[in-house]
């Protein structure tokens, strides 16, 4: 375990027999700084003490922040893997597990061939871990189906920003300074609850008269102080984008030097943009043409701006196009590759930046290369020591997989550090994919939603057990620190990984025995790649609060404002994107009268696995709602606390209305952190994003119905005890193709 | 200590990680001392904190049939003393500003004592340590002065002028509560 003290000037309170291990938080994209409070002999976890000195957060948390450390050792952490025997999971030794896991892997591969087996990974890990993941599936397994949870969360950033500036880097300038900001343009982005630590810095730009624009359905707590409260319909954000690209185009706003030298495609832009008259895109979005006037008119006249955006705007069937829109207006005013200024993506998980970049997606090698592209693959085959011609093709993204399973060509998978039984939409269909599966592992450190569909469930580490680094949402690599030794019998992926690739008999590619092994292998597989981690060493990012990528040598101070001279793409110029508008995959019309948005509550993280076992955060928060404004809950005759029934074409749910004013009359918001028959992802719309393939979260039609006071609203929240029965399954499995409706579409 | 608690509600988001990092101070046995709530939640989501006021002249200090509640040099309210207290909870009812609970289990009464241990070194509180929108600050006395005056610089600067709805936005705060 290395120890690491607090920085010699900053006070911390140290009481005795105790001592700090400062790391960050397993949480959000922010990765707050923290320091764990461990007791000096027995080395057990004792609580929380702010990181004062750490730039990014200044010592603040959120509520989950200051209670992460809760999760590791909570009492319902799994301490044994655990094997199904007919039905209930029972405890067994490492042996007894990997033994399952190889004869069935084996057999099914003889059987079904390589690519019976799939791999779902995760990006709450370390970069270590991550980069991993993909070595383990295309070196051990030799499958092609690999994929992750990131599909959900970053793959539509990752698509708009390869599109139009040609690297995928969440921010383009350190948040460190967002003080020195003058418009902050926040899209579909829930800041003050799903970023929480970020709302100092843009307060601290509010103090020095900064202007805030917000564009979001519902009245988030930043829209109550915003200049501009851009109320969309969920679903046009293209529209709202193209009108503003429109108005800045015709208002004289664009920096015509800056496009001319370092974009490509504006006259093709401009000629997109014309119809886009204020009047349409009010129709459209359902926002006032003069909010409109008054955002645009801010934005333009801004010397010094930040697009921001987060799921809001990418979980969308066309995440992509919104992305590559928001990302434009930056362009048009010259924005990007200069001081205080850029455009930022609000990385949900933890790593969801250092973990799309290395391998994990169906597509990708170590350092952001491309899977298809020849020279990529022999030098990855190369760092790797297997011969090219082994690599295997890219398979299909996060929710294609399970049409794969459905379909029989998958009939395998290990789940890691993720838990789609919650996350993925139309459940059931999700569920009825996992009961198909021939055989089923899941590692995890609580027995999540999915782990109840497993045969096999393997002990993994919390974040607080392993020594690595994540990548945070400003593209900045950090250090996590191994606070305790890993409970139970516990083991970090890497060591799981490592141990079936030796069943598998592979082993001789996995010789790690420390993290740091497998970090120095991921920085020269990174080398020369447009994520190049190769300069970053621990001691640098300990010395210089953590190295933005790219940063390819040692003496190189790494990247904190990107594309300064030129952009990713071949000839160095941004491409401004040409979009035709697409209606969301399903809008409300007369059986489902009601638009349906979902997101998160600032007490709980995802899926809820970890933050719905925490006291503080299941008590300030223990069942989702609906929000519903009141104008809307009237027609239904409803109040605050009665029950309603949530009804989609995939399925339904029940929850309790709560009113206010705060949304958009004719939308309703449930959050998503709930599993089984409290999960609205099972109402969700499996309408995938064209290039991204994402989800369309964010929008689909429902109607609601007022159900009497007495009917029961579900069971216990928290995951079902070990060895319960599966959960409700639906034999009522939907065809996931996108739906969309043969009506008029209602747009001009 | 020459620091004093600032609180300023328009900053407030509403994500009680001042409560829950208040039950991580080490003094307090687990349980929370500040609050934070809605002001209506039907209308909008602004939301403010609640912390103790260390009132010079405290209430629930005056009104304590024991003597129980201390008052350090510096100046912070101290919770009832195990000793002293008789349970009889005067305090919860005379304060204004609903800080003094009362622990039924041990029959005495909490409250918020600005996180006496960390705040005599001049370390923040958890709560303003934690508070992600800098709702709650843990500043210098000529910080304090600074930002009281911001507000109305900041009028000056946007050439707003007061009007008889809103002239409360032109008064100097002080400790955020708006004064006449």
């Amino acid at each position: 375990m290395s120890d690491f003290l607090t920085s010699p000037e900053v006070q911390n309170l140290i009481k005795p027999g105790e001592k700090l291990i400062t790391t960050h938080c397993c949480y959000c994209g922010m990765q707050c700084g923290m320091h764990i409070r461990v007791d000096e002999k027995t080395g057990a976890v004792k609580g929380v003490e702010p990181r004062y000195d750490f730039p990014v957060n200044k010592g603040k948390l959120c509520p989950k922040g200051v209670t992460a450390y809760q999760t590791i050792e909570h009492p319902d952490r799994i301490l044994t893997p655990l094997i199904k025997r007919n039905g209930k999971f029972e405890q067994a030794t490492w042996e007894e597990a990997l033994d399952v896991i190889e004869e069935n892997f084996k057999r099914i591969q003889r059987e079904h061939g390589k690519d019976a087996v799939s791999v779902f990974g995760g990006v709450s890990m370390t970069n270590e871990k991550c980069y991993l993941v993909g070595k383990y599936a295309r070196v051990a397994l030799g499958t092609r189906f690999i994929d992750y949870n990131g599909r959900f969360c970053m793959s539509s950033a990752a698509g708009g920003f390869l599109k139009t500036l040609g690297i995928d880097r969440g921010a383009t300038l350190p948040w460190t300074e967002f003080e020195h900001v003058d418009t902050f343009f926040v899209a579909g982005s829930n800041i003050a609850e799903c970023h929480p630590t970020t709302t100092q810095h843009i307060w601290k730009a509010k103090d020095k008269g900064a202007k805030i624009i917000v564009a979001d359905p519902r009245e988030i707590p930043m829209a109550r102080v915003a200049d501009v409260h851009l109320d969309l319909k969920p679903g046009t954000d293209a529209a709202l984008a193209m009108g503003l690209l429109n108005f800045l185009v015709e208002h004289d706003y664009v920096d015509q030097a800056y496009v001319d030298e370092r974009c490509d495609n504006y006259e093709e832009l401009k000629a997109s943009v014309r119809d886009w008259s204020l009047e349409r895109t009010s129709e459209v979005t359902g926002v006032a043409i003069e909010k409109i006037e008054k955002a645009g008119h801010i934005y333009g006249k801004s010397p010094r701006s930040v697009m921001l955006f987060a799921r809001g705007v990418e979980q969308q069937s066309k995440g992509v196009d919104n992305v590559s829109l928001y990302t434009s207006m930056a362009l048009l005013r010259g924005m990007i590759g200069k001081f205080a200024s850029g455009v930022a993506t609000m990385t949900g998980q933890g790593n969801g930046q250092g973990g799309r970049e290395h391998g994990q997606k169906a597509d990708l090698l170590p350092g952001y290369r491309k899977l298809t592209d020849p020279k990529a693959v022999e030098y990855v085959s190369g760092v790797w020591g297997i011969d090219p011609s082994e690599m295997p093709k890219p398979g299909v993204s996060a929710f294609e997989m399970f049409d794969e399973i459905q379909a029989g060509t998958i009939r395998a998978m290990h789940l890691m550090c993720s838990n789609p039984a919650v996350s993925a939409p139309n459940l059931p269909y999700v569920w009825d994919s996992f009961n198909k599966l021939d055989f089923f592992v899941v590692s995890d450190f609580f027995m999540s939603e999915s782990c109840e569909f497993a045969d096999v469930v393997l002990p993994a580490c919390s974040w607080a057990e392993d020594e690595g680094t994540t990548t945070n949402l400003e593209g900045r690599v950090i250090r996590i620190r191994k606070v305790r030794e890993p409970l139970g019998e516990s083991l970090p992926d890497w060591e799981i990984m490592k141990r079936i690739a030796e069943r598998m008999g592979r082993g001789q590619y996995f010789p790690y025995e420390t993290p740091l092994e497998i970090w120095e292998e991921f920085r020269i597989a990174t080398k020369g790649g447009p994520a190049d981690y190769s300069g970053i060493t621990w001691d640098r990012i300990d010395n210089e609060y953590g190295v933005f990528w790219p940063c390819p040598s040692e003496d190189h101070p790494g990247t904190p404002t990107m594309f300064k001279e030129r952009f990713g793409t071949a000839n160095g110029k941004a491409n401004l994107p040409v979009v035709t508008y697409r209606p969301a995959g399903e809008y409300a019309n007369e059986e489902y009268p009601v638009t349906l948005t979902t997101g998160r509550v600032v007490f709980h993280y995802l899926t809820g696995n970890q933050t719905r076992r925490i006291d503080f955060l299941s008590t300030m928060s223990k069942l989702p709602f609906v929000e519903i404004h009141p104008e809307l809950a009237s027609s239904y005759g409803l109040q605050t606390g009665d029950k309603v029934e949530l009804k989609t074409r995939r399925g339904s749910m029940i929850v309790e209305a709560r009113l206010t004013k705060a949304i958009r009359k004719d939308t309703v918001f449930v959050p998503y952190h709930w599993g089984k028959e409290l999960a609205i992802n099972q109402l969700t719309n499996p309408c995938l994003d064209p290039m991204s393939r994402m989800p369309e979260f964010k929008v689909c039609a429902v109607k609601m119905k007022k159900l009497p006071a007495n009917t029961p609203l579900h069971v216990n929240p928290l995951t079902v005890p070990l060895g319960s029965s599966v959960p409700f399954m639906a034999d009522h499995a939907i065809a996931t193709s996108c739906h969309i409706m043969d009506e008029e579409v209602p747009t001009k | 200590m020459n620091k004093v608690m600032y609180l300023e509600f328009e900053r407030c988001i509403g994500c009680r990680a001042c409560q829950a990092a208040c039950r991580e101070c080490g003094d307090h046995d687990g349980l929370e001392r500040n609050y934070v709530d809605y002001i209506d939640f039907s209308e909008s989501r602004q939301t403010f904190p609640m912390i103790c006021m260390q009132c010079k002249n405290p209430a629930c200090a005056q009104v304590c049939p024991a003597n129980a509640i201390q008052i350090t040099p510096e100046g912070v309210v101290l919770s009832a003393s195990e000793e002293k207290c008789i349970g009889c909870r005067n305090c919860t009812f005379a304060c204004p500003f609903g800080i003094p609970k009362f622990d039924f289990e041990k029959n005495k009464m909490y409250k918020c004592d600005m996180c006496y241990d960390r705040s005599k070194h001049d370390i923040a509180p958890m709560c303003a340590s934690v508070c992600p929108s800098d709702a709650i600050r843990f500043i210098d006395h000529d910080e304090m002065m600074q930002l009281r005056r911001q507000r109305v610089q900041m009028n000056m600067i946007e050439g707003k002028k007061p009007s008889q709805d809103d002239k409360w936005n032109y008064v100097p705060e002080f400790f955020g509560v708006y004064s006449d």
